[in-house]
């Protein structure tokens, strides 16, 4: 087969594979921000964004953390309509609300709301980044890969001349093997 | 040939009828071999029931937030936390459950952790980049945020109930869940 027609054929892989990638490069792509920085320590959950309030509670009066004091705790935050169920602990009380809940340390009164907001699209994109979902999904996420394989492969071979794969495009290609290398190096 | 084409498309879904009933009776006998647990009776009862189907019922205290792979059931007080995975069924538990009574449907599973399993975890939070999977998940109030100092501790503190166990290792449990309900 001739070079002309084996860069046609390679081109015409390129498109296609990349017109077919290009909805799950998306979805990994953007939550894989999302999970580096929740990695990282920058967000405290991938699927929610949290939010937290701190205030002082008044302690149970007869000194039991039963319903009537979740109540009150309840009604002094506004929470009434949210709220879900309540565990006590060594010292603590934990009040469960459809969306966060409230903490409060029985020994000091010292109490914490926390509030969350559901990431909805990002979360989706996460349920598939982790493959959480299984079964046909790993086959189908295994064929993505490869076909990112192919894409980066018969990239290198898309344009011919200085800036190929034999010009300009050879530096490229280096930095982008060196950079990662360069940062195992030194991180580990 | 008409017929033969039809007969070769119906065969199939006769098999397939008749897979299917045989799938029934299967969960039929899983029920009827099923154990009921509860949170504050788990540890007791844990041991007669490993690697069977099991039923739980309690109230969500904590979910895993890398990848929602586990969560914690509590019974009004947190002193006792029973620990569910996510079985093949169950892609995770999204943290919405937090707070929900749920009824789990799983099988009952042992984790044994000896010595040798400890020095293993020792070397592996000892190393730079640690692995958060490693280890003993206690579903505690941050226990996914803990140093290597904490998690040094808590190894230490194993090492020390191994001792005091006089046998040579110590049993986890935990329920692999195959499907679960949320109670209203």
């Amino acid at each position: 087969m001739q070079v002309k027609t084996l860069r046609r054929w390679n081109n015409i892989l390129h498109r296609d594979i990349g017109y077919l990638c290009v909805g799950m490069t998306l979805i990994y792509a953007i939550s894989g921000i999302v999970l580096n920085h929740f990695k990282s320590g920058d967000f405290l959950h991938p699927d929610y964004g949290k939010s937290y309030k701190d205030f002082r509670a008044p302690l149970p009066g007869n000194g039991k953390a039963d319903l009537a004091y979740v109540n009150s705790i309840l009604d002094l935050t506004g929470q009434k309509s949210s709220y879900k169920s309540y565990i006590t602990g060594e010292g603590y009380l934990q009040v469960f609300l459809n969306k966060g809940f409230i903490y409060i340390d029985l020994t000091t009164g010292e109490a914490q709301m926390e509030r969350k907001t559901t990431r909805y699209v990002i979360k989706e994109m996460n349920t598939l980044h982790y493959n959480n979902l299984k079964h046909l999904y790993t086959w189908f996420s295994d064929l993505y890969a490869a076909g990112l394989i192919l894409l980066a492969i018969t990239g290198l071979f898309v344009l011919k001349g200085k800036n190929g794969i034999l010009g300009r495009g050879a530096w490229l290609t280096a930095i982008g093997i060196i950079l990662p290398a360069l940062f195992l190096l030194f991180y580990t | 040939m008409t017929k033969q084409t039809l007969l070769l498309l119906i065969l199939p879904l006769f098999f397939a009828a008749a897979c299917n009933t045989g799938g029934k009776d299967n969960s039929k006998a899983l029920k009827n071999d099923t154990t009921r647990l509860t949170v504050m009776t788990f540890e007791k009862q844990a041991d007669s029931c490993i690697e069977k189907p099991v039923i739980i019922e309690g109230t969500v205290l904590h979910l895993c937030k890398h990848g929602g792979k586990r969560m914690f059931l509590v019974d009004g007080t947190d002193s006792i936390r029973v620990e569910v995975t996510t079985g093949p069924k169950i892609a995770k538990f999204d943290e919405a459950l937090m707070g929900s009574r749920v009824r789990v449907y799983g099988t009952l599973k042992e984790e044994r952790i000896d010595a040798k399993y400890l020095n293993e975890w020792e070397a592996e939070v000892k190393k730079p980049v640690e692995n958060h999977n490693v280890g003993v998940h206690t579903g505690a109030k941050g226990h996914e945020d803990q140093g290597v100092q904490e998690k040094l501790d808590q190894i230490n503190a194993l090492r020390e109930d191994l001792k005091n166990s006089g046998k040579d290792h110590l049993s986890f449990f935990s329920i692999e869940a195959d499907h679960f309900i949320e109670l209203k």
